[in-house]
């Protein structure tokens, strides 16, 4: 049941996301489409770890099976590095707007 | 079950972070969507990423967005003062238009800067992109080649009769069409009036809200008064080379009416 | 496009519903337990991070060291010029502060250090003190906090610890040495990582354009 919720929602959110990258013109609103999609695919990865009835893949967390401790430790990194990437965008964003007076995509792409 | 919630919850923070305008709103939204995708990941026993998502996700992002968001730029504003709309009132500025200005600027993560200039001036600033709004009692005139808001306020042209004399007007604005050749076009409003009650012109072309403020001023009491048949409103006026801002003024106006408060703020301004 | 679109997303979710109703069955996992007893922790999750898939999670490390140079190089020439804005009046927040720093800092620190035990572990320790910069930064103002506080002394700090981090790696893989100490000592290097790293990026936007 948790997983099943967990994964409907992860492909739910990457839609969801990947709909605002396309439709939304504005740079910042874009950055903040693809922090959603990447939420649900990390979301995707932890949710394909679970079985019902597991337990957090630490030893002497009591009785059953454990959860799949490797696309938690795939998706560890990955949230850390979204944040950096993520200061990369912002930084070029401010960039932008100081040179092109603008955080329009298509405007930029129509003044090349 | 407590992962069931936790999923619609998420789902809706998320529809309602994106489908807002204002980006603010996205980025506190999308901040608490992260935070409920750590309690989901702590449900699908993952505390380590929990844990990671919490601190990074809630925490680094929301603050690198506010941060960026803060200053992405300035917000030009020409403008010539007109009272009540926008006027100098001591140190600062005041009136019907900058308090509109101001809530737009903080609405769009903008700073406001206002440059006084003469009426004529506001085109060429606006289309050379030097400026980027012009307000100020703004009225419309195709011949400027701007984008212009929806009305703020309606107003009609008066023709303001003293006695003997050529007819004067302010440059650029529509009433300077009703100057006769022979007449004057003065920089501003202030010029036009005191050029009037010297009388150095006869006669003025201006509108319903200057004409109010002469009268309160108690400038010149007989004078004789005629409206023109045509019907004006002050705007404000955007740069054409600017559709976003154009687009977001726009809607930003619209909710302000849907709200009332545009309503609110007439009535305070205008009485 | 948009239909296609669709359609893809369609098409997903309609092999996602087949898998979940039991047409093929879903694979077992192994045991993890015996792979974290084999590297002498407790976590699975960084036995993972930090034994079996170590060289992962290095080059991750550099790609975020990368990404950090990339926004202090482009925010270079960016410097707010104009005064520092005042200090707001909160007593609350900055007594806050004062009272949540230490015990913030202590925790990161046990998160970093108990990461082979239970959850925790380098990257959520770096990032809490991160946020802990964060919290004073709101109480004191961030230009003036990064004023004072910012030294690029830190940022050495940084590519030292990536150095050492390489280094331990080699001798973990290479040399196939297996203790839970290696573990702490690369949490701690992962957190200092991180936390310089996310407090040098909050220095550069606050100084390039302004206050909060």
């Amino acid at each position: 049941m948790e997983a099943l919720s967990g994964l409907s929602l992860a492909v739910v959110l990457a839609a969801l996301g990947l709909w605002v990258m396309v439709s939304r013109r504005n740079l910042v609103w874009k950055l903040l489409g693809l922090g959603v999609a990447s939420g649900g695919s990390i979301l995707f990865l932890v949710a394909l770890s679970h079985r019902p009835g597991v337990r957090p893949p630490i030893l002497g967390l009591g009785p059953g099976p454990a959860a799949d401790p490797l696309p938690q430790a795939l998706v560890l990194t990955a949230i850390v590095i979204r944040f950096a990437t993520l200061a990369l965008a912002l930084a070029l964003v401010i960039l932008l707007t100081e040179h092109r007076h603008t955080q329009d995509a298509r405007r930029l792409e129509e003044e090349e | 079950m407590a992962a069931v919630l936790l999923c619609v919850l998420a789902l809706a923070l998320a529809v309602f972070a994106l489908t807002r305008r204002r980006l603010l709103w996205g980025v506190i939204g999308v901040g608490a969507h992260s935070l409920v995708l750590a309690g989901l990941y702590l449900v699908l026993a993952a505390p380590d990423v929990a844990l990671t998502e919490a601190a990074v996700g809630f925490g680094l992002v929301t603050f690198v967005y506010l941060l960026a968001l803060r200053r992405t730029g300035k917000l030009v504003v020409a403008a010539s003062p007109l009272y009540p709309l926008l006027y100098p009132e001591g140190e600062g500025i005041a009136g019907l238009e900058w308090e509109i200005l101001t809530r737009f600027a903080r609405w769009y993560h903008r700073d406001l800067e206002l440059i006084w200039v003469p009426r004529a001036e506001i085109p060429r600033l606006l289309r050379s992109g030097e400026a980027h709004l012009g307000a100020g009692g703004f009225l419309p005139t195709p011949e400027d080649r701007l984008a212009y808001t929806k009305p703020l306020l309606p107003t009609r042209l008066v023709l303001v009769r003293l006695g003997e004399g050529p007819r004067g007007a302010v440059a650029g604005e529509p009433t300077g069409k009703h100057a006769d050749p022979s007449g004057k076009l003065f920089e501003d409003a202030a010029e036009l009036a005191h050029a009037l009650a010297r009388g150095e012109v006869g006669e003025a072309v201006t509108d319903l809200l200057r004409l109010r403020e002469w009268t309160m001023q108690d400038l010149f009491s007989e004078a004789e008064t005629q409206i023109l048949p045509e019907e004006y409103g002050f705007a404000l006026a955007v740069t054409p080379q600017d559709e976003e801002l154009h687009r977001s003024l726009t809607e930003f106006l619209a909710e302000l009416e849907k709200s009332g408060e545009l309503t609110e703020l007439l009535r305070r301004y205008l009485g | 496009m948009k239909f296609l679109l669709v359609c893809g997303l369609a098409g997903l979710l309609g092999l996602l519903g087949a898998g979940l109703v039991g047409i093929w069955p879903r694979p077992e996992f192994p045991d993890p337990d015996p792979v974290a007893k084999a590297w002498g922790v407790a976590n699975a999750v960084a036995a993972v991070v930090l034994g079996v898939r170590l060289w992962d999670t290095i080059f991750e490390v550099l790609v975020y060291v990368v990404a950090m140079v990339g926004v202090r190089f482009f925010l270079l020439g960016m410097r707010w010029q104009g005064e520092l804005p005042p200090v707001a009046e909160t007593p609350l927040l900055r007594r806050s502060a004062d009272l949540l720093l230490g015990p913030i800092l202590v925790f990161a620190l046990y998160l970093a250090a108990s990461g082979h035990l239970g959850p925790g572990g380098g990257f959520p320790a770096g990032a809490i003190l991160g946020s802990a910069l964060l919290l004073l930064a709101l109480a004191k103002g961030v230009e003036r906090l990064s004023a004072e506080l910012y030294e690029p002394r830190l940022e050495r700090l940084e590519y030292v610890a990536v150095v050492f981090l390489l280094f331990l790696g080699a001798v973990v893989l290479v040399l196939g040495v297996r203790t839970a100490a290696a573990f702490v000592v690369a949490n701690l290097l992962v957190a200092v990582e991180v936390a310089i790293g996310a407090w040098a990026v909050l220095h550069r936007f606050a100084s390039a354009r302004g206050e909060v």
